[in-house]
């Protein structure tokens, strides 16, 4: 009779990143342009795009932006007529960058934070998917000192140091029940930290098209004594001491991008990037408790993601000296693979329209703004391993604003 | 300077707004097809014909609560958007909302629980147990105890609490609840009876002594449900008839185990090698892992206690566990021998009639080994299994609402409707003492 809590049923506490976690806002001009840009010498957030065109930017600057992102998600259980969408809340992704030379001269330093991942998704406490999330807030920040070095006039290459800080607090609700019925509850919290960096090349040819090649490594995260709090009934106290904590990796992908950049005009450039994200490190995902018990056991529950794909499209118009246009499409191809969808992420191919504009107030001072649209694909799923069954749609809307001094 | 912070705030929150109002009114959207249809059903009067698994009967007795969750109020719910209309059941009081009172889980040390009996607000209205008249019309039938036997059995009427709770005074005794079921005007039901035709003896060890534990004769109850039925259908009602499940899937039989008292008695006598039953062949032998030992004997109070002559019970074959106390590997092969007969039985009638068929036999099976649902581990464990109530046969909320799932995808895929499934992680397991 002891062992009867032996059986207790908790799958995994588990979250995932995918590339519904990426986020590509990483500077305003380049989100305008649907995300592209990395073969083109456009401003300081090539700290970001290329370390290798820094070198190439004419002016020092300085600039801070935000976009604040809306994540939309809606879910329908297979079978069911009610359809439940998450929360209305606002997760605020942000970029800086700074970049000084000694004018006239071969190099250039720089310095970014941005945040390349992240999720912010509440789903509340009642929905129907709640015993495998009910809410995940996610923010990875990395800092990147950079150094760019034009190499001969056609050819310049970079490379920057990451420095990630990752914060993480998951939420779902257990199934076991208090005397009036409510259910239980995990939450998740912790912090990490973990590194990488940022290469990349740009050329450009004697007929101004210019070249990108990029690596960003991947960054494993590794967060160490985050808090894990159970909220049960007493009697179950035991199996879920109070004041545990965990231990757990994330792994942040590797990117490679092939950019290409084409003046059609004097006042239009046409920027296209393809991205090659390398997901596949994320097969598992695993979850190390500092006090084990019968009904509390580490885990590992497999994501066997493969790696994902995006292509993008962008044009920059510059319509006077002072007001400039840009628009942008794109495509995403998922590295979710089906089975392994969940509410965290709730991912599939998407669709991205981006629109953007920027004004030189003065000739230090430049202010730039966008819109971001994406379109996540319908995707009826269930999850292998919490036997969540439904169909997820998600629109993504983030506005954005920057503020630029040059010099 | 200070205006100027104000005004950026300002436009910054103004903008923060207007973003916040266009994107709530673009929302993602998607489309259902569940809750459109009735298909080839009409689900505008709804009746269901069973015993306590029907009636919402759950923790050892017939409560509110329970009630409101018995799986035919849920489904009924969920018909209301394919035409449905209401669906009554005879529901306690508030006032008397403990009915026939019913088991609570008191306390959890190490594992062991302890189970105490609620005995307030109850609805019993005298010393022999029997219970508040509901007057008024009924569309859940269940009651708990009945079998497909004493369905046709009239003084049953007046021995069972449940069914003379319901019945007039000049009933009582006099119309069985064959009759009682009729008349009702429906035009869809569900008939999910024959459990208790082997559970009765099974729950009793396989020992009969009255009409409640006899284990029905194959061809009776060919006969009797094919009454049933016909009765149902005689105005070309559809339906959903569901299987019996197997006995040895519940956590009644499966708690208690050979080998955990094997453990229990070594863990006071190391010396201890084996348990003693006695079977129904009236032999004594060693149990094996074979033989099935009832939930009601881990708190009976008998195990190791020793004899006039000094040798403990169940761990000497001159004192073994009493017959009725175990389902024997003989037994449990006649009672499952006679579950299937009963199954062949109940699906050959519905395939005849063109009605839904909820194999709840084969589902509960699947729940014996576990299954996952909505992020949900469901077994058939006891207490931590989710779907089984504390007395370890009936369902919790959270069973009922998996079971009228069943239920429904039966009648969805039979009849061509689109009923939409009910969300069980609405539905609450067992309650832990906090």
């Amino acid at each position: 009779m002891k062992k009867i809590l032996l059986s207790v049923i908790l799958s995994a506490p588990l979250w995932v990143f995918g590339q519904g976690f990426q986020v590509n806002l990483q500077g305003q001009k380049q989100i305008g342009m649907a995300g592209a840009g990395s073969a083109l010498a456009l401003d300081e957030a090539s700290v970001f795009f290329n370390p290798g065109a820094v070198s190439f930017l004419e002016k020092n600057s300085i600039s801070a932006g935000v976009n604040p992102l809306l994540f939309k998600s809606a879910f329908q259980r297979t079978g069911s007529n009610v359809t439940e969408d998450v929360k209305n809340k606002i997760a605020p992704p942000f970029e800086f960058y700074a970049v000084w030379g000694p004018k006239s001269n071969k190099w250039k330093l720089g310095l970014g934070v941005y945040t390349p991942f992240g999720g912010l998704v509440d789903w509340g406490d009642n929905w129907s998917g709640k015993y495998a999330l009910t809410s995940l807030n996610l923010k990875a920040i990395y800092v990147q000192p950079t150094l760019s070095i034009k190499i001969t006039d056609q050819i310049g290459i970079g490379a920057g140091f990451v420095y990630n800080h990752g914060d993480v607090n998951l939420q779902r609700a257990l199934p076991v029940n208090y005397p009036d019925g409510r259910s239980g509850k995990v939450t998740l919290d912790g912090t990490g930290k973990g590194y990488g960096w940022n290469a990349g090349i740009y050329i450009k040819t004697l007929s101004d098209i210019t070249f990108a090649i990029v690596h960003k490594s991947k960054v494993i995260t590794k967060l160490e004594g985050g808090s894990a709090e159970f909220d049960v009934p007493n009697s179950l106290r035991t199996s879920f001491p109070a004041g545990n904590t965990f231990n757990a990796e994330l792994p942040l992908p590797a990117t490679t991008t092939l950019g290409i950049g084409i003046p059609l005009s004097k006042s239009t450039l046409l920027a296209f990037d393809a991205s090659w994200v390398q997901w596949h490190i994320y097969q598992d995902l695993a979850f190390d408790y500092a006090t084990n018990t019968s009904a509390l056991a580490d885990t590992k529950s497999a994501r066997n993601y493969r790696d994902g794909s995006s292509f993008k499209l962008g044009i920059n118009h510059q319509a006077s000296d002072k007001l400039a246009l840009r628009a942008g499409v794109g495509y995403a191809f998922t590295p979710v693979q089906n089975g392994y969808v969940t509410p965290e992420a709730p991912d599939a191919d998407r669709y991205i329209l981006s629109a953007g504009a920027g004004y030189s107030v003065t000739s230090k001072f430049e202010v730039n703004a966008s819109f971001f649209f994406e379109d996540v694909k319908s995707r009826k799923q269930k999850n292998i391993e919490t036997g969540l069954d439904g169909t997820f749609k998600t629109l993504v809307y983030a506005p954005g604003i920057s503020l630029t001094y040059k010099w | 300077m200070v205006g100027a912070s104000k005004m950026k705030k300002y436009i910054l929150n103004s903008f923060l707004a207007a973003v916040i109002l266009f994107a709530a009114s673009c929302k993602p959207e998607i489309d259902a097809v569940a809750g459109t249809s009735a298909g080839q059903a009409n689900f505008s009067k709804y009746i269901a014909v069973g015993n306590s698994l029907t009636s919402g009967f759950a923790d050892g007795g017939l409560y509110l609560e329970g009630q409101k969750v018995a799986y035919p109020n849920l489904i009924a719910a969920q018909m209301t958007t394919v035409g449905g209309g209401s669906f009554t059941s005879p529901f306690f009081t508030d006032a008397q909302a403990n009915g026939s009172g019913y088991l609570t889980l008191s306390a959890l040390v190490n594992g062991t629980p302890t189970l105490t009996p609620v005995t307030n607000n109850l609805a019993v209205r005298d010393a022999s147990g029997r219970l508040t008249k509901y007057t008024g019309e009924v569309q859940n039938l269940g009651i708990p105890g009945m079998r497909v036997d004493l369905a046709f059995a009239a003084p049953f009427g007046a021995a069972n609490p449940y069914l003379e709770r319901l019945l007039s005074d000049t009933q009582v005794g006099t119309v069985s609840y064959f009759q009682f079921i009729q008349g009702r005007n429906h035009t869809f039901f569900s008939l999910w009876l024959g459990n208790n035709d082997a559970l009765g003896y099974a729950t009793n060890g396989g020992v009969t002594t009255d009409a409640t534990n006899v284990l029905t004769d194959k061809s009776t109850f060919a006969l009797l449900y094919s009454n049933l039925v016909n009765t149902l259908t005689a105005g070309g009602q559809k339906g959903v008839v569901a299987t019996i499940p197997d006995v040895t899937s519940i956590p009644y039989f499966n708690t208690v185990t050979v080998a955990a008292l094997l453990n229990a008695a070594k863990a006071i006598n190391p010396a201890a090698a084996a348990i003693y039953i006695q079977t129904g062949a009236g032999a004594v032998r060693t149990a094996t892992a074979e033989d099935l030992i009832r939930l009601p004997f881990q708190s009976a109070g008998l195990f190791g206690v020793p004899n006039a002559s000094g040798l403990p019970y169940g761990l000497h074959p001159l004192n073994p566990i009493a017959n009725n106390w175990v389902l024997d590997k003989d037994e449990i092969a006649r009672i499952k021998d006679y579950v299937l007969s009963y199954n062949s039985t109940i699906k050959s009638l519905a395939d005849s009639k063109g009605l839904a068929i909820a194999d709840t036999y084969t589902y509960l099976n699947q729940v014996k080994t576990g299954i996952v649902l909505q992020g949900v581990g469901i077994n058939s464990a006891f207490i931590t299994g989710g779907a089984f109530s504390l007395d370890g046969v009936h369902l919790t909320p959270r069973g009922n609402a998996v079971i009228a799932n069943v239920f429904i995808d039966a009648i969805n895929g039979k009849y061509g409707s689109n009923i939409p499934t009910v969300d069980i992680t609405q539905y609450r397991g067992v309650k832990f003492p906090n």
